[in-house]
């Protein structure tokens, strides 16, 4: 069932429900009322006619009904029956001459009253008692309330009741409409969009904060995927052309070394360099290889507890060995005195291998100048600062860093293929880090990392 | 022996510089730290009438200068005891010195090179603070570049900000 339809019906259930349970106990209750209301009266009249039967005498039960007569208004088939009792053998022929039930006299002589309803007509009697006699006075008369007031008012509380439930029912499905229409909308704006046309966006609306809310993040989704679109798409090119190059330089060599007989000196030599090429495209696909593992993170890496300032000596005696002209200074003005807060959740494979990029670029980009490395710790997170004094990267093109085979337009006396960054991203990601870089052309580039503290009790 | 210092910031992590030069100079004893925020008392009565100090300070407070104390708080554990942020309201110098006596400051310490900026109705106590009886001492100064940077290269925005200086 469609949630629109749904929302329909529970609001028009509701309110009908609710409507019936206040029509229906405005009518029971007064249809309650009216009977013990009618019985009530049925007795003051059984009361006064007691009183100037039996107690007054001649002299002044006349005002007596005259006061009756007045302000009592007169029944419909109002009755009045008067009898004296004496013994029990009255009663049998009081209900034989007056057709009453033997069990509402009886009734009535026990506890001094009682009441009755026979077909449509009421009967409330009373005992008196007076002079030492004892009599029975009983009132009947036919409820013409009930029986008309109280079926008009029925009749009113059904139509009322099936007015309002019909209004309610066009609501309910009016509001229903309006919720879902605009996301209604949205879903046939979004089915539109495809891979050939992800430029399309939903237009933004006013005056409707969660509807727009949703829209914009949609819209922001769009964006996100617009750009890792374009993105593939020029990883494709980027990539084909890295692998491109290698391999054209390596048929060259081979078809030119083909072309006659050389010396073997002249072999050796290009098979060397032919040699070199493919190492180069043997390396670009160990580390593509990486870059791709480090991405899809539903494949659980191994972690351990590390600590983040070995790591960083680690990093810096291996880069020493490689490039002894290197000039990496270690600042440990800011370190924690508790060794607790340097360690960390992470595969010492990788933050090596993060860390390891990071400083050889900033070694390469700078030509050996000083690079300063900040360690320093809160008290959830380690932070680590890589500061060179290079080449830096310009503003514009620092949105595309961490596309994989882009390189910055500064960087062409540098070797390099471009998927360093992306692959330091990629490990901080699985450490749940982040990666930050800010950069000034001609003065220097600094990157800082975050990576939450291991919780060690 | 436990002593109470007073460092006048800015809620910018480069005015926290100082209190890492401060406890540079201090190398044994207990310190409790007040960073001192001055700030124009506000004219509205209303505005008097809902005055709270914390959440004055929460609202001040960012992100980066809450871990920049942290990282203090780690590097010099077993010297710091306290850091307080409390606001200064007054522009006399007999406030200032009910000031420093309820919280027992013993010194002051200002960053030599770094000029405070305090952000709207704030203003720079450092002239104040320097005719006021308790002691001061000027920290830093032998380069700019790299005492400002040691503690705001951790952080991007501020990184930036000094990368253009």
């Amino acid at each position: 069932m469609k949630t629109q339809l749904k929302i329909a019906l529970f609001l028009i259930f509701t309110n009908s429900l609710m409507l019936l349970l206040f029509g229906g106990s405005i009518y029971y209750f007064l249809y309650n009322y009216s009977y013990t209301d009618f019985y009530k009266r049925l007795e003051t009249r059984a009361t006064i006619a007691a009183k100037y039967n039996f107690d007054a005498d001649k002299i002044n039960a006349e005002p007596f009904k005259i006061i009756r007569k007045e302000h009592l208004e007169k029944l419909s088939a109002e009755k009045e029956y008067l009898y004296r009792v004496e013994n029990n053998n009255d009663l049998a022929e009081m209900a034989q001459k007056s057709e009453l039930p033997m069990a509402f006299l009886k009734e009535i002589l026990n506890k001094g009253k009682a009441t009755r309803q026979m077909d449509e007509t009421f009967f409330t009697g009373i005992r008196h008692e007076s002079n030492k006699q004892t009599h029975i006075v009983v009132v009947s008369a036919k409820n013409y309330y009930a029986s008309n007031h109280l079926l008009f008012m029925r009749n009113v509380i059904l139509l009322g009741v099936l007015l309002i439930a019909l209004i309610t029912t066009y609501l309910s499905f009016f509001f229903s409409r309006r919720i879902f229409d605009p996301i209604k909308h949205i879903t046939d704006r979004v089915k539109q969009i495809s891979k050939d046309n992800i430029h399309l966006r939903i237009e933004e609306k006013k005056n409707d904060a969660e509807i727009s809310q949703l829209i914009s993040t949609f819209n922001d989704l769009l964006n996100r995927l617009e750009t890792s679109f374009e993105t593939q798409n020029n990883f494709v090119s980027n990539a084909s052309h890295e692998f491109g190059t290698p391999l054209t330089s390596i048929m060259g060599e081979a078809e030119v070394m083909l072309m006659k007989q050389r010396s073997p000196e002249e072999y050796q030599q290009s098979l060397m360099s032919i040699l070199g090429q493919a190492e180069r495209l043997n390396q670009i696909t160990q580390t593509l290889l990486y870059l791709a593992q480090t991405g899809y993170t539903n494949k659980r890496v191994n972690f351990e507890i590390l600590r983040t300032d070995d790591l960083i000596w680690q990093v810096k005696e291996m880069i020493d060995k490689l490039n002894p002209k290197n000039n990496i200074q270690v600042d440990f003005s800011l370190l924690p005195e508790n060794p607790k807060k340097l360690k960390v959740m992470g595969n010492r494979q990788l933050l090596s291998l993060a860390f390891t990029n990071i400083l050889t670029n900033a070694c390469k980009y700078s030509n050996n100048k000083p690079v300063v490395v900040t360690i320093a710790s809160s008290d959830d997170q380690v932070f680590l600062a890589f500061t060179d004094h290079g080449i830096g990267i310009p503003e514009s093109e620092l949105p595309f860093i961490y596309d994989p085979f882009f390189r910055a337009s500064n960087t062409r006396n540098f070797e390099g293929y471009g998927i360093g960054l992306p692959l330091t991203r990629n490990i901080i990601k699985i450490h749940n880090g982040q990666l930050q870089l800010s950069s000034v052309v001609n003065e220097g580039t600094t990157v800082q990392i975050r990576i939450p503290l291991a919780k060690i009790p | 022996m436990e002593r109470t210092i007073l460092v006048p910031i800015d809620f910018k992590v480069e005015s926290l510089n100082a209190l890492r030069l401060a406890l540079n100079t201090i190398n044994e004893g207990k310190v409790n730290v007040v960073l001192m925020y001055a700030k124009i008392p506000t004219d509205s009565i209303s505005d008097f009438l809902f005055y709270s100090p914390d959440e004055m300070v929460d609202s001040l407070k960012t992100n980066e200068f809450e871990e920049a104390i942290a990282i203090l708080k780690n590097r010099y554990e077993s010297l710091l005891g306290s850091i307080s942020v409390e606001l200064f309201h007054g522009y006399s110098a007999n406030a200032l010195s009910n000031f420093l006596e309820a919280r027992n400051i013993d010194k002051i310490y200002f960053s030599k090179n770094y000029k405070l900026k305090p952000g709207k109705k704030g203003f720079d106590p450092t002239p104040l603070l320097k005719k006021s009886r308790v002691s001061y001492q000027e920290v830093g100064g032998e380069s700019v570049v790299a005492e400002r940077k040691t503690l705001s290269t951790l952080f991007n925005y501020f990184g930036l900000e000094i990368a253009n200086h």
